[in-house]
Parts: C-alpha cells; sequence; structure tokens
C-alpha cells in the first residue's frame, strides 16, 4: 500500500481521490515487479497502466475544477504541471511498444512515476488544500 | 568553495525527505575533497549548468535505498533494479530541483539534468572538480552523503 494519510491536503474529495490514484498505481507497480510470462506481463501492464490513467485524467479534471472553483492563484502553473504528466504517460505508452515491451523500461518508468506521484501529492498539491481552507 | 553553496542542498534535503518520507535527516560531518570517492553502492548524479557548473551526487547504501523505496512504495524490496535506482534518481531530481530554487535566492541561476545512476562499489564519481564539499546525513533508515562537486 502506497498511501499514508500524511499525504492528505484536507479536502475531503481531493484526498479520497489521491487514496484511490494511488491504489491503482501500486496494482500498476506490483504487476510492473510480477514474475510472470511475458506476453500475459504485457497485457496486464498495459491493463493496469490505462486503468491508473484514467483515474489520472478523472482526478486531475476534479482537481482543477475546484482549484478554479477557489480561484487558486497558482492554477496555471498546476495545470502545465499535470498536462505534462499526462503527456509522459503517453509518451512512454508509445516507447514501451517501440522499445518491444522492454522489462527495463518500464520499470525505470515506474519508479520515477512512485516517486514522483508522491513529491506531487505529498508537496505540490499541499497549497491547493492550504488556499482552500484559508478561504472557505 | 563557499559552504554557504551548500546550505540550499541540505534544506532541501531535510524538506523532501521530512514532506515524502517523515523522516528528520541528522546533519553529521562535512569535508571538502578533491575528488568524490563513495563506498555506498547506489548513486545519483544530477549535473547542473548555469551560474555553478558541476554536480551534486546523492550516494546511498544499497540498503539504505531498498529501504527508501519499500518505505514509498509499501512493497519489500530485495535488489538495486532499475525500479530502486530510478525511484531513488528522481528523489534525487526533486531536491536538486528545490535546491536550485534556494540557489537563486542566492542570485545563482542554476539548472538541472535529469539524473544519472551509478551503482558498484568503490567509485570514483568526478575527477574533473575543483573540489568536491560532502555533507553525511542521518536518519532512521540509515546514513547517506549528499557531495557537491563544483568545476
Ligand atoms: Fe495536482
Amino acid at each position: 500500500m502506497i498511501w499514508k494519510d500524511e499525504y492528505k491536503i484536507g479536502v475531503e474529495l481531493v484526498d479520497s481521490q489521491h487514496e484511490e490514484l494511488f491504489k491503482r498505481l501500486g496494482d500498476f507497480i506490483v504487476t510492473v515487479r510480477s514474475d510472470q510470462d511475458k506476453e500475459e506481463k504485457r497485457k496486464e501492464i498495459e491493463k493496469t497502466l490505462d486503468f491508473m490513467g484514467e483515474y489520472v485524467v478523472t482526478h486531475f479534471n476534479a482537481e482543477e475544477a475546484l482549484q478554479k472553483r477557489y480561484n487558486y492563484p497558482d492554477y496555471e502553473n498546476h495545470h502545465k504541471i499535470h498536462e505534462d504528466f499526462k503527456a509522459e504517460i503517453a509518451e512512454f505508452k508509445k516507447e514501451y511498444k517501440e522499445n518491444d515491451y522492454d522489462e527495463d523500461f518500464v520499470l525505470e518508468f515506474s519508479g520515477r512515476l512512485l516517486t514522483w506521484l508522491i513529491n506531487h501529492v505529498a508537496s505540490t498539491d499541499q497549497d491547493i488544500g492550504e488556499h482552500i481552507n484559508s478561504v472557505k | 568553495m563557499d559552504v554557504k553553496y551548500l546550505n540550499p542542498i541540505i534544506a532541501a534535503t531535510d524538506s523532501v525527505f521530512e514532506t515524502m518520507l517523515s523522516l528528520k535527516p541528522e546533519k553529521g560531518k562535512m569535508s571538502v575533497q578533491e575528488e568524490l570517492i563513495t563506498d555506498k553502492e547506489a548513486n545519483v548524479i544530477i549535473g547542473m549548468t548555469g551560474d555553478i557548473r558541476g554536480s551534486i551526487v546523492y550516494s546511498f547504501s544499497e540498503e539504505m535505498a531498498l529501504k527508501v523505496v519499500a518505505a514509498m512504495s509499501g512493497m519489500e524490496m530485495d535488489t538495486l533494479d532499475k525500479f530502486v535506482t530510478s525511484a531513488m534518481g528522481e528523489l534525487g531530481n526533486i531536491i536538486s530541483g528545490k535546491a536550485t530554487v534556494g540557489l537563486s535566492e542566492q542570485d545563482l541561476e542554476c539548472d538541472i539534468v535529469p539524473p544519472q545512476i551509478v551503482t558498484g562499489k568503490e567509485i570514483n564519481i568526478t575527477s574533473e572538480a575543483d573540489s568536491v564539499l560532502m555533507v553525511n546525513f542521518n536518519t532512521e533508515l540509515g546514513d547517506f552523503d549528499v557531495s557537491f562537486a563544483i568545476k
């Protein structure tokens, strides 16, 4: 389990979505690190990555809508961070295929993803919580 | 080389370990060396360009790197594989990114390049550096070194 209560930002909707996102990230990582037949594993990796990717979009949209509703001053910058992240996932999917589903390539990607997402939620997103709770 | 360059890196290290891992690194001894030789197995090198040219190197023992990634992922890690090194690489990247913000407050504009990972034993990392400032940190998950090598 990746989720920790310390990562909460103090906004219920966002916190519950972050928890779900980390659950899907965990499923993806467990799959990436599992021992199974290459072809089977590739399918599972794509499935769990898509499952997580879909939720990334759902969550980013909801979080950004909330930022707008509360006139979050750093909205533009945060929106760009989200867009870049989505683009990175898309880029990975393309390159993963081009690299013939290379094992090290997906390990590398998922390791970076783990640290990146924890930092985004535990650090970058905290300012949203502070802002919303100060104007509410 | 001025020790004050190291302060933003120390502050960034403290802050990232605190927010991401709920750890408070204790600063240990600081040393100045001519080159960076380490006996720690997992090294993250972040190149720096701009007003300061050189690199920041984060050196972890294999044991500590495994523990840090296990703490972040909630999964047991037993080898220094690409998943572990890449997760640690991103950690170094995040700390260094924060450090450049601190350096810019001292009017030093620097950019960083993506992490390079060096694993192994007894590694000599930056032979081109003029001097290397190294700080040791201790945490509940082990001790690690952060070095600032300036050309
Ligand atoms: Fe966000």
